[in-house]
């Protein structure tokens, strides 16, 4: 991305060139040399490389930017690492603040889109696209494209367009510290006066966990009764906070002993040698929302081929457990070979919820604009 | 000679154009293309979004009323809490005052999630103050996720900034103005009621109606230390803006710049007629903070003092010191990981990660980049509007969109507006990168320096500039020679907001960073967030370490200019 930055700033003018020429100067070769290194990567060869008879082709992936860039253990540079080493090909990770919606905004404002594929799909944002856009964002994946395509479990398709191809899936449970608190087995207990003020949820309209939970307590509640519900829990005081990492913050400073997150959560702990006594998982009503993520290719990308490489390279047995592994979610595919400790830690739900694309179009703003309105009321 | 004042004479109107095209380019330009949404629907004009947030219940009472009221409320706070503080600083001498003078603006640059993180540590369930209440007996506070909470937090944003312009007016008070009241047979507090409180007042409401148009605007506080039913005006737009919801979004910011305009404007009427006799060139006598006698009143004043630091212990250093711990600890105990997870990260990060040190000079870089830009932008707006009537208020009222135009409305303006591309004449231009950071950066922040600077330059007797204007000095000269000397402890204050405003400024530096280069330490911040906090409050330490240090540097810098 920035080699076509500075091409495109170069021609736009003096000051735009002098700009992107500052920001060739410091930045660093290293194609990415993790401890983790397999050795099989040829560091340094993801710059530089317009010096040669045949320029490699460059495949820009977008992205959110925890999947590169998490302290733990993010999937981005090994996977940039293990592509590169496969493929005669360079990977270039773009990870725009607005995520999703940047592109989006591009393509409203008419400018041009220069990734080929992105990394960091769910429902949710396809519905967004599709009632926001009115050329295609994604192009579809073609029939037989992709040799691992029927790797992908049934049940996490969730484009019946076929743009989307699902990597892995998180189930948003709750967590909660039994030191402190016993979690209700089921919705109901949440309202129950013990669990006054015990819980810590996310904002469903910023972030895809709070989401993912404000739509399992409308598939619990009903449509006509989730608002209702929501009134009552607000009533036992619970705490709608921005994002993910604000909630999961307050939860491991002790402020509150419940909070919506992943069922894979003790992965984490287990890795991180925190006491599994603060990482208890309850699936309320013995279900836990299903929420995959998905690749797809930009419409706009020309390098179909390529892209279509890719995305069977990221469905490989190899690659969707290190991607379980890292980004601590589960694999999408049936082949994944995942080491035992993660079958251990990694809690599935009795039974998965799930709104479907077409359950969820026309249906998904109304349900959220109003569940904000009642609950910012004051 | 002559050739010499021609071009003395074109400095100021030469810089006054500049300015103009900066502000166009990298503010009017862009945050107007998102105005636009509010009046013009499917290509026709029309009141109806504006109209619609207007008549709803919804809007007026439970968004905007709301947010009217805990920006209220936090005023207050924020006036009650930095106004001793003013009083200690400018009235009392004791070693380190200059450096504590320097660092009072240090909350002003940390990452709103760095303050909430050191709030949830300080005031938490878990706390250091319910850690200190359960040693001395008394039961545990539950001040988090609550209006309280929030309230407190933009106090411990927006106090320092009101001591910071307090002080600075009141270091240039005219000792002689107070003695002239003295030897006419005026108390001490008669003195300082009719003499010194008028002189202050400007800056006292400068550092109130920032406060407001600030917390009015206020977003990622709200969420993180109140949660969600407590949404404000921003935490609306925000969420509209995530739903890709234009319309409503930009009228229902431009209903929230009305409003932060229409006082930003109220305040400059204000301003205009208060303006005093001071000369600004012999300040007031410091007392020192330890009594040479003790008598009921010295000992009554330097008790106001403990106490006052006692207060101030709880709310700044409790929540910065509490970062600062949870940088050097983790569940086991004292640890420095947290740091060794910089240094790896610096070591063998790749290119496409952020990395420690790169994030650090960027700051530093864009931060002097931006008071250099910055300091002659607000000063040339503060000369251009001093004493002109409401036409001179008007552009002062523009002058100071910046501060009154939504974060997220100005961050979605230049996104369209300058980093998709504009078509100039056929050709089509991208503006982003270092130069387009600074830009942005500055015109954040020179507000700062004109709202520094002009109340302290109205002041001046006018007769000053128009006797060195007889002699033959050109305006910029004048200003040069004679103001800016006698104003110099507004620029410095000026300085130092500009520095901070570049350090602590994120939505528009990762907007407009092209390519992956141009982070800077909140965005470090912001990336070394994750299921532990850890690395994270090591990166926000450095920061502060980095910054305060930066502070003190330019306070001292700018105070060998002191005449």
């Amino acid at each position: 991305m920035r080699r076509r930055e500075f091409i495109r700033t170069a021609g736009a003018g003096g000051a735009a060139a002098l700009v992107a020429g500052c920001l060739g100067g410091g930045t660093d070769a290293s194609g990415g040399s993790t401890a983790e290194s397999t050795g099989t990567a040829a560091d340094g060869t993801t710059t530089g490389t317009a010096v040669g008879s045949t320029i490699p082709s460059e495949l820009v992936v977008a992205t959110y930017s925890a999947f590169v860039d998490a302290p733990s253990s993010s999937p981005g540079p090994w996977l940039k690492e293990q592509y590169e080493s496969e493929f005669d090909a360079t990977l270039t990770w773009e990870t725009p603040e607005n995520e999703l919606n940047y592109f989006i905004e591009r393509q409203l404002g008419g400018a041009g889109i220069d990734a080929d594929v992105y990394v960091g799909l769910d429902t949710n944002m396809l519905i967004r696209i599709d009632e926001r856009l009115s050329e295609p964002l994604f192009a579809p994946v073609a029939d037989g494209a992709l040799s691992r395509r029927d790797d992908v479990k049934s049940s996490l398709e969730f484009d019946p367009q076929g743009r989307a191809v699902p990597y892995d899936t998180g189930y948003i449970s709750l967590v909660w510290n039994e030191n402190e608190t016993t979690a209700p087995e089921t919705f109901d207990g949440l309202l129950e006066p013990e669990h006054a003020g015990e819980l810590l949820v996310q904002n469903p309209t910023s972030s895809a966990t709070g989401k993912a939970f404000l739509l399992h307590t409308i598939a619990a509640k009903g449509e006509d009764g989730y608002l209702d519900y929501w009134q009552r829990l607000r009533e036992n005081d619970v705490r709608v906070l921005g994002s993910w990492e604000d909630s999961y913050n307050a939860y491991s400073n002790g402020e509150a002993p419940m909070v919506v997150s992943y069922s894979t959560d003790q992965v984490f702990a287990n890795q991180s040698g925190e006491p599994m006594s603060e990482h208890q998982i309850r699936f309320l009503n013995d279900q836990g929302y299903a929420n995959p993520e998905g690749m797809a290719r930009f419409a706009a990308s020309e390098k179909e081929g390529l892209v279509d490489e890719f995305m069977d390279f990221v469905l490989t047995p190899e690659v969707q457990a290190e991607i379980a592994v890292r980004n601590v979610q589960f694999p999408a595919t049936t082949t994944a070979e995942l080491p035992e400790e993660f079958a251990q830690y990694a809690h599935e739900p009795p039974e998965a919820v799930t709104f479907t694309y077409d359950e969820l179009k026309g249906s998904l703003s109304e349900w959220t604009d109003a569940w904000a309105r009642a609950f910012a009321s004051k | 000679m002559a050739r010499r004042l021609d071009i003395g004479r074109l400095v100021l109107p030469a810089a006054a154009v500049v300015t103009g095209v900066v502000l166009l380019v990298v503010f009017y330009y862009p945050v107007a293309t998102v105005f636009v949404e509010s009046v013009v629907v499917d290509g026709r004009l029309t009141v109806g979004p504006v109209s619609e947030i207007l008549t709803s219940d919804f809007y007026l009472v439970d968004i905007i009323g709301f947010t009217a009221y805990q920006a209220f409320l936090s005023t207050v706070a924020s006036v009650a809490l930095g106004l001793p503080g003013a009083w200690v600083l400018a009235r009392f001498e004791f070693p380190g005052r200059r450096t504590l003078r320097s660092v009072t603006i240090l909350p002003f640059v940390l990452p709103s999630i760095m303050v909430a993180i050191g709030f949830v540590a300080m005031f938490g369930r878990r706390g250091t103050l319910n850690g200190v209440l359960g040693a001395v007996g008394l039961g545990p506070v539950e001040l988090l996720f609550t209006l309280e909470a929030v309230v407190v937090a933009h106090a411990f944003y927006n106090a320092p900034l009101v001591t910071r312009v307090v002080t600075a007016a009141w270091e240039s008070v005219d000792a002689r103005t107070v003695e002239t009241a003295r030897s006419l047979g005026a108390s001490p507090t008669r003195a300082f009621r009719d003499v010194v409180v008028p002189q202050l007042l400007p800056a006292v409401a400068v550092g109130a109606t920032l406060t407001f148009v600030f917390t009015f605007a206020s977003f990622p506080i709200v969420l993180a230390l109140g949660g969600f039913q407590l949404a404000t005006v921003e935490v609306w737009i925000f969420k509209l803006v995530s739903d890709l919801e234009y319309a409503e979004a930009a009228a229902l910011a431009t209903v929230e710049t009305g409003i932060s305009l229409g006082l930003t404007y109220a305040y400059l009427r204000y301003e205009s007629q208060t303006s005093g006799q001071g000369e600004g060139a012999n300040p007031l006598a410091r007392q020192s903070l330890v009594p040479e006698t003790a008598s009921v009143k010295t000992l009554a004043s330097r008790l106001s003092v403990l106490v006052y630091g006692l207060v101030v212990v709880v709310v700044f250093v409790g929540p910065i010191a509490s970062m600062l711990l949870a940088s050097v600890s983790n569940a086991e105990g004292f640890t420095l990981t947290h740091y060794r997870f910089l240094l790896e990260r610096q070591a063998t990060g790749a290119a496409f990660q952020v990395k420690p040190l790169p994030a650090i000079r960027n700051s530093l870089l864009f931060g002097v980049a931006t008071v250099a830009v910055a300091l002659p932008m607000g000063v040339v707006v503060s000369v251009l509007s001093a004493r002109a009537g409401w036409k001179g208020r008007l552009v002062d009222t523009l002058a100071m969109g910046p501060l009154a135009v939504s974060g997220i409305v100005v961050g979605l303006g230049l996104l369209r507006g300058l980093v998709f591309g504009v078509d100039v004449f056929g050709r089509e231009v991208v503006v982003t990168g270092t130069v387009a950071i600074v830009a942005a950066h500055a015109v954040a922040a020179y507000p700062f320096v004109t709202r520094n600077v002009s109340p302290l330059l109205a002041r001046l007797n006018p007769r000053l500039v128009e006797s060195a204007r007889s002699l033959g000095a050109s305006r910029a000269r004048a200003l040069w020679d004679v103001e800016l000397p006698l104003v110099w402890a507004g620029v410095v204050a000026g300085a130092a907001f500009a520095f901070a405003i570049s350090v602590g400024e994120f939505d528009s530096t990762v907007i407009l960073a092209s390519g992956s280069g141009s982070y800077t330490m909140p965005v470090a911040v912001e990336r070394y967030l994750g299921r532990r906090l850890g690395p994270a409050t090591a990166m926000g330490s450095i920061l502060l370490v980095v910054t305060a240090a930066s502070f003190v540097v330019i306070d001292r810098f700018g105070g060998r200019w002191e005449l």
